[in-house]
């Protein structure tokens, strides 16, 4: 009996083509726009290296735009992924990238930084990524079992501690007066504008490596989904599987966060969109997470530097002001 | 004659509570083996031993005549599926999606489906009846829909042994007999070991090459069918009045537990053929 | 043999006045050292600046070089005219575009506020940034002079130094006619209540006007619970916080249920500008000027 074929390799293909399209075209958005203004037809000159007045426009885009719109597309899509992996290794739908703790240790480690005086980079980087770490390894062993990682337990060792951090932060914030507070504001919302092309570059030497390993494990994922104990018996090395998935998750999103600062709600927002609009199967939802996310931010990062007159709105309230109605339209859409 | 499953003393503890104690026994190939026993005897941790997903504590088991140890997860669910008790599927992938992921063991890093394999899961569908709920969400099924769907996965893995944990607990009773048919059809035409906790006695009954009867971890009687569901056996173990007589459909044993209004009667008529 | 001796003499001189003067030159012209001792390369001729910092953008206009201001950061309200000027973000967030945009030949930073990251981005975009980092009166009126040496306004520059000097000389004088010290309590945050310790502008303007900074200390900004205030018995209250004078009415009538603190007994409870106190210019010596007036209106009740 004939049977339609399934195609996957072709929708993971097509799929992720046309994510990449969307892609390439909100960042040629995102270099022609900024705080000093909108302007495309220049934009095309400039790449096609012709002759243009603007004598600093060049400069403009090259050293200010083009890392930040790479490090939007990197965030992007390390947020995303990162809220998907959560979600299927603790088959969670409220997870998302800072539930194990990750947020709290990186937002202690960065504050301390700040406080200290250090620069953003290296000097709070590498703190805000020790917090980060530390955190991660308090809530391995708190939660770690002998036959299979609980994943209940993950997950509460993970509330637990970000309750605390959050107590510390607060502490920690009552306590400054001067200008480091606007500072520790602007880490704690997420900061773009620190983007620095050679910056860029390394964390995404760092971050791309990760990117395959977890595309890697996207059909384990699927069978994540099931339950643990029917993953282990089609086959799957729980114990080894989800260690190494929430390693190399925590890894990249706290290299990310350590240099951004907590940009929210992508994580939580894009696996959801996308899974609605593409369905459940992580060998197509991951390359998308990495694109759509990518791209998801790179639009939202656009608009928090051109929308305001004055200054720029911190990129995480654009995610959550577009995000937030976008999901229930999608929602309500396919309840249908 | 080979043996599917070998176990030598195998115990197992939860927390300080014994639950399996110095358990032996032996599952020839391609028999229809059901394992019965009152609550709590062990035989959901039995069948989760068997096919990896908890570790014993002592003893040893092989599967087809390797020792479990030297399995690793992938080789053993080439040899083995699973079924287990409950079912609930939370996440929207199609039918069809749920039974190809039986298909992954087979498979490397992607685990990209070929027509081979579509057809493998088709053919499974019909299997359990779930073919014409191919492309519906499996998450907007019943019960009993997505309980045929995870035994549809399990036969699409393409074992040498299936274990199903009380499979037939949240259907009704065409879909009962349907699905022990299943799994007769199973053993004779694929050759598969049934391993099958069963909590309806009559049906293991009816099926069972081999019962195992349990009661607090320990093997109580294991044998043909008609040796070990006796009376006296199952009065004792279960602790109640039980009427044991013979169906009509090919002489099994019919196991009947006495309700209160009739054990005056029962009292003086002998229990057991 | 003398003419001949004369002669080398004078080529001699020439030539090492010569290879004296031209690096001498260079230095000036294009490399010099900033407040903080980081070298700087400035280009010959400064045409364009922009200032990272309000109290940078009052000094430029009080050393009358506003011509030379192309940007300023918000809040740069000071004068008037300034806030017509052209923005390039919060001096906390400076946005890099739109300075970059500007095409300046140098920024003018202050080390208390502007982020190093983003001085040291502006340089890597050959953007020379000058960084001043004045902490009390005296490298204030520094600041000043180098300020004007740098874009060749000394003259102005020296008459603003004079000028400061010599009225917080004249404060100093009318102020040592009394030994009394006036128990200040100057508040900026209304809640949380907070004051301003030893670390601040303030703490020195208060010593200098005669008073006492109930909140000196080491910590810059210290939170008071209104216990503590109430113990510490202040003479005098000054408000600056950015609030209205309907917020300061409230704030002046929750003092005055305290009718034992002294600065109620003698109803000496005032709202004045914060910047007058908190942004390191010559407006710092109106504040000085207007603090000793209020700390002690009796030694100026005979002056004009």
């Amino acid at each position: 009996m004939k049977k339609a074929k399934l195609n996957l390799p072709k929708r993971i293909l097509v799929v992720n083509l046309i994510l990449l399209i969307i892609l390439a075209g909100i960042s040629f958005l995102g270099l022609a726009c900024g705080s000093t203004g909108i302007d495309f037809l220049a934009l095309i000159k400039i790449i096609f290296k012709s002759e243009i007045n603007e004598s600093m426009l060049p400069a403009i885009i090259w050293q200010i735009r083009l890392p930040r719109v790479l490090l939007a597309a990197l965030v992007g899509a390390t947020l995303s992924l990162g809220g998907l992996v959560f979600q299927a290794i603790l088959r969670n739908p409220l997870a998302e990238p800072y539930i194990l703790g990750i947020s709290g240790g990186a937002a202690i480690g960065a504050i301390i930084g700040i406080l200290l005086g250090l620069s953003r980079f290296p000097g709070v980087s590498l703190f805000a990524f020790a917090g980060s770490m530390a955190t991660l390894l308090l809530i391995l062993v708190m939660a770690s079992d002998k036959t299979i990682l609980k994943k209940d337990s993950l997950l509460l060792s993970g509330v637990m501690v970000n309750a605390f951090c959050s107590a510390v932060i607060m502490f920690l914030i009552s306590m400054t007066q001067d200008s480091r507070l606007h500072n520790i504001i602007f880490w704690l919302m997420g900061d773009l504008s620190v983007a620095d092309l050679g910056q860029t570059f390394s964390l995404a030497m760092v971050l791309i490596p990760c990117f395959i390993i977890i595309f890697y494990y996207s059909n384990v994922m699927n069978l994540l989904l099931m339950g643990q104990e029917q993953a282990r018996a089609m086959g799957v090395n729980i114990k080894l599987v989800i260690f190494i998935l929430l390693v190399i998750t925590s890894l990249m999103v706290s290299s990310t966060v350590s240099y951004c600062g907590l940009l929210g709600f992508v994580g939580l927002v894009m696996p959801h969109l996308l899974r609605i609009i593409l369905g459940p199967d992580h060998r197509v939802l991951v390359p998308a997470c990495i694109l759509g996310g990518g791209a998801f931010m790179v639009f939202c990062d656009l608009l928090a530097r051109t929308l305001p007159e004055q200054g720029e709105m911190p990129a995480g309230v654009i995610t959550a002001l577009i995000g937030a109605p976008l999901f229930i339209y999608l929602l309500k859409r396919s309840s249908r | 004659m080979s043996f599917a499953v070998k176990v030598n003393k195998l115990n197992y503890h939860y927390s300080r509570l014994a639950v399996l104690k110095e358990l032996s026994f032996d599952i020839p190939s391609g028999n229809f083996f059901t394992i019965i026993g009152p609550n709590g005897s062990g035989k959901t941790t039995l069948i989760k031993i068997l096919a990896g997903i908890l570790k014993p504590l002592s003893g040893q088991i092989d599967i087809s005549g390797q020792n479990l140890k030297q399995y690793n997860p992938k080789n053993l669910a080439k040899k083995i599926s699973y079924v287990p008790q409950s079912v609930e599927i939370a996440f929207p992938f199609t039918v069809l999606e749920v039974v190809l992921m039986g298909r992954s063991p087979h498979h490397g890093i992607l685990a990209l489906e070929n027509q081979h394999d579509l057809d493998l899961a088709y053919k499974a569908m019909a299997f359990t009846s779930v073919e014409a709920l191919a492309h519906r969400k499996a998450d907007q099924l019943s019960g009993g829909e997505q309980q045929r769907v995870i035994i549809a996965r399990a036969i699409c893995q393409e074992p040498q042994i299936i274990l199903l944990d009380e499979p037939t607990a949240s259907l009704d009773i065409a879909h009962q007999v349907k699905i022990m048919d299943l799994m007769e059809k199973l053993k004779t035409e694929k050759k598969m070991t049934v391993i099958m906790v069963s909590h309806d006695v009559n049906l293991a009954a009816m099926y069972a090459d081999t019962v195992l009867l349990m009661n607090k971890g320990q093997i109580v009687k294991i044998g043909p069918t008609a040796k070990v569901l006796t009376y006296t056996i199952l009065e004792k173990i279960y602790g109640c009045k039980i009427l044991v007589d013979t169906t009509p459909l090919g002489g099994y044993p019919r196991i009947t537990p006495v309700p209160a209004k009739y054990q005056k009667i029962t009292d003086s008529k002998p229990l057991s053929i | 043999m003398n003419m001949k001796l004369k002669k080398t003499n004078i080529i001699l001189s020439c030539f090492v006045l010569l290879v004296l003067l031209v690096p001498l030159n260079n230095i000036s012209a294009m490399e010099i050292k900033d407040q903080l001792n980081r070298k700087i390369h400035l280009p010959k001729q400064i045409k364009k600046i922009v200032s990272l910092a309000p109290s940078i953008t009052e000094i430029i206009y009080a050393l009358g070089v506003e011509d030379l201001l192309v940007g300023v950061t918000q809040y740069s309200d000071y004068p008037a005219a300034a806030s017509s000027l052209p923005k390039v973000g919060s001096y906390v967030h400076l946005d890099l575009e739109r300075i970059i945009a500007l095409k300046p030949d140098l920024c003018i930073a202050t080390r208390d506020g502007n982020p190093l990251t983003t001085i040291e981005r502006l340089e890597i975009m050959k953007i020379p940034v000058y960084a001043v980092d004045p902490r009390n009166l005296e490298t204030i009126i520094q600041t000043i002079l180098e300020l004007g040496r740098l874009l060749k306004a000394e003259k102005k520059a020296d008459f603003l130094a004079a000028n400061m000097r010599s009225r917080i000389l004249k404060i100093k004088n009318i102020i040592s006619c009394t030994q009394h010290r006036t128990r200040l309590f100057f508040q900026i945050g209304i809640s949380p209540i907070v004051s301003a310790g030893s670390p601040t502008f303030i703490n020195e303007l208060i010593e200098l006007a005669g008073g006492e900074n109930l909140a000196r200390g080491p910590a810059a900004y210290p939170r008071f619970s209104k216990e503590k205030v109430i113990s510490l018995a202040p003479e005098v209250i000054i408000i600056t916080s950015m609030a209205r004078s309907t917020v300061f009415e409230k704030v002046k009538a929750e003092w005055n249920r305290w009718p034992d603190l002294p600065a109620v007994k003698q109803q000496r409870i005032y709202l004045e500008d914060s910047n007058l106190f908190d942004r390191p210019t010559p407006r710092l010596v109106d504040g000085l000027e207007l603090l000793a007036k209020l700390l002690h209106p009796e030694l100026f009740e005979n002056i004009k």
